[in-house]
């Protein structure tokens, strides 16, 4: 999912109007604001957004000063506080649909903030907001879209890094499942940043760490998964700790580094660095140095 | 009468001044007959009406009851404002302080402009509504740099 956003190359939008179709507008001068009702679609530039309902809210304008000291019998003239010029903030609802290039989101409610150039969506605890890129899906309770670049930013992500990991062969893909309690995917750096609770999730291995970092290279494939600030590893009985963690995603192995350790069964071993090679489950340790016994691993498959 | 100019004020404040090609005005009833008539309304500070600055109104035909409020203009309607708004339609009813139409309507002003099949207006100001499948353009803001 992230690298297929990282690929996608958007530009800023253009400057100018935004068009707008709906089925009614109401201008409320009063609230600074133009509601319209119905089937709405905005599109500027190559970004669509269609729902049942929108609210535009203009920006407030400074009144001049000499405005306010007008002669008792001179005809009022339009008062320029009011009504402002344009429009900062879009407010789409109901059925949300966001497309841009070739890029689709979907959520509940959406807020365009034009100064800023983003647009948040959020959705409801059963229909969390989603951005898709073909067949590659990424939710979370929020989903910050950014208009000046192709950068994402998602409150509480749940990823699937399914085409990324996709392995050559027969042999079907294991699903990478990611989630955290923030993502930022950063276009220009091929590079998708998880922080904050990261848990990464293939088959019957799971991972912990605080941060975690995605590289991409060029052609969207996911190469690296970079763990930081301690790291803890389980699959099955095993477990494994270090300060460090690289995946490298298509040797499919995982590197600790950082006092590593593994804890496995009765056996502790501790070395320079611990290679976990996830398909095999094989397990090298440099210079290691722990305690085994052996005695437990009778009766498992290759033990005599 | 032909070649009309009319003034209306209130407290001391002109609120209204116009004129038209030609005026019947049937004092019985007080139904009005104008036609190529243009009316400037200034309205009351602080209303929300008041947000428009002044407004002109131009209308090849209109007839309707003062007492009653009531009235059509018709054969290209044409309004504008001090704000910077303007709207364009072929036929307006004027009844219990509503102004609407169902022609086609083309309307613009400070950042938005808008095409519809329809429209309903407060006359205090309070709301415009524009309906019946609208499309249009609305200005955002320039983006903090």
């Amino acid at each position: 999912m992230t690298a297929a956003m990282l690929l996608v190359a958007a530009a800023a939008l253009p400057a100018g109007p935004l068009d707008f179709k709906a089925r009614d507008m109401r201008i409320e001068p009063h609230e600074r604001r133009v509601v319209l009702e119905g089937d709405v679609q905005l599109v500027r530039g190559d970004l669509d957004v269609k729902g049942r309902h929108a609210v535009a809210e203009y920006a407030k304008e400074q009144r001049p000063a000499a405005q306010k000291r007008r002669g008792r019998n001179q005809p009022p003239q339009a008062d320029s506080s009011f009504g402002g010029q344009s429009v900062e903030r879009f407010t789409v609802t109901g059925d949300v649909k966001v497309r841009r290039g070739g890029r689709t989101a979907d959520g509940e409610q959406g807020v365009m903030d034009v100064p800023a150039q983003t647009l948040v969506l959020t959705g409801t605890p059963d229909t969390p907001p989603v951005v898709r890129d073909g067949s590659e899906t990424l939710s979370g309770d929020r989903i910050l879209l950014r208009l000046d670049s192709d950068d994402v930013d998602v409150v509480r992500p749940k990823v699937v890094l399914r085409r990324s990991l996709q392995q050559e062969g027969s042999a079907p893909a294991v699903p990478v499942k990611v989630e955290a309690a923030h993502l930022v995917l950063l276009q220009a750096r091929r590079l998708a940043q998880f922080t904050d609770d990261v848990v990464v999730r293939q088959g019957d291995m799971v991972a912990r760490s605080p941060k975690m970092e995605a590289r991409y290279d060029g052609d969207g494939q996911l190469t690296k998964l970079e763990m930081r600030g301690g790291v803890d590893v389980r699959q099955g009985d095993r477990r494994a700790t270090g300060e460090t963690a690289d995946y490298d995603a298509r040797a499919r192995t995982l590197i600790l580094q950082g006092d590593p350790k593994l804890y496995d069964k009765g056996d502790v071993l501790t070395g320079d660095r611990i290679d976990l090679a996830l398909d095999s489950k094989e397990v090298r340790v440099e210079r290691a140095r722990g305690r085994l016994r052996p005695e437990i691993h009778k009766g498992e498959r290759g033990e005599p | 009468m032909q070649g009309v100019a009319f003034a209306r004020s209130s407290e001391g404040q002109l609120v209204a001044r116009g004129t038209a090609e030609r005026l019947d005005y049937r004092r019985e009833g007080g139904r009005l007959e104008a036609s190529r008539g243009s009316a400037i309304i200034h309205p009351t500070p602080g209303t929300s009406l008041a947000t428009y600055g002044t407004i002109r109104v131009l209308a090849q035909q209109a007839e309707g009851e003062v007492p009653n409020a009531r009235g059509t203009a018709r054969g290209g309607v044409r309004l504008d404002t001090a704000r910077g708004d303007s709207a364009l339609t072929d036929r307006v009813a004027l009844e219990n302080n509503v102004l609407k139409g169902n022609d086609p309507v083309a309307a613009s002003g400070p950042g938005y402009r808008v095409n519809g099949n329809g429209f309903s207006v407060r006359t205090d100001g309070t709301q415009i509504r524009v309906g019946n499948g609208v499309r249009g353009q609305l200005k955002p803001m320039e983006p903090a740099r």
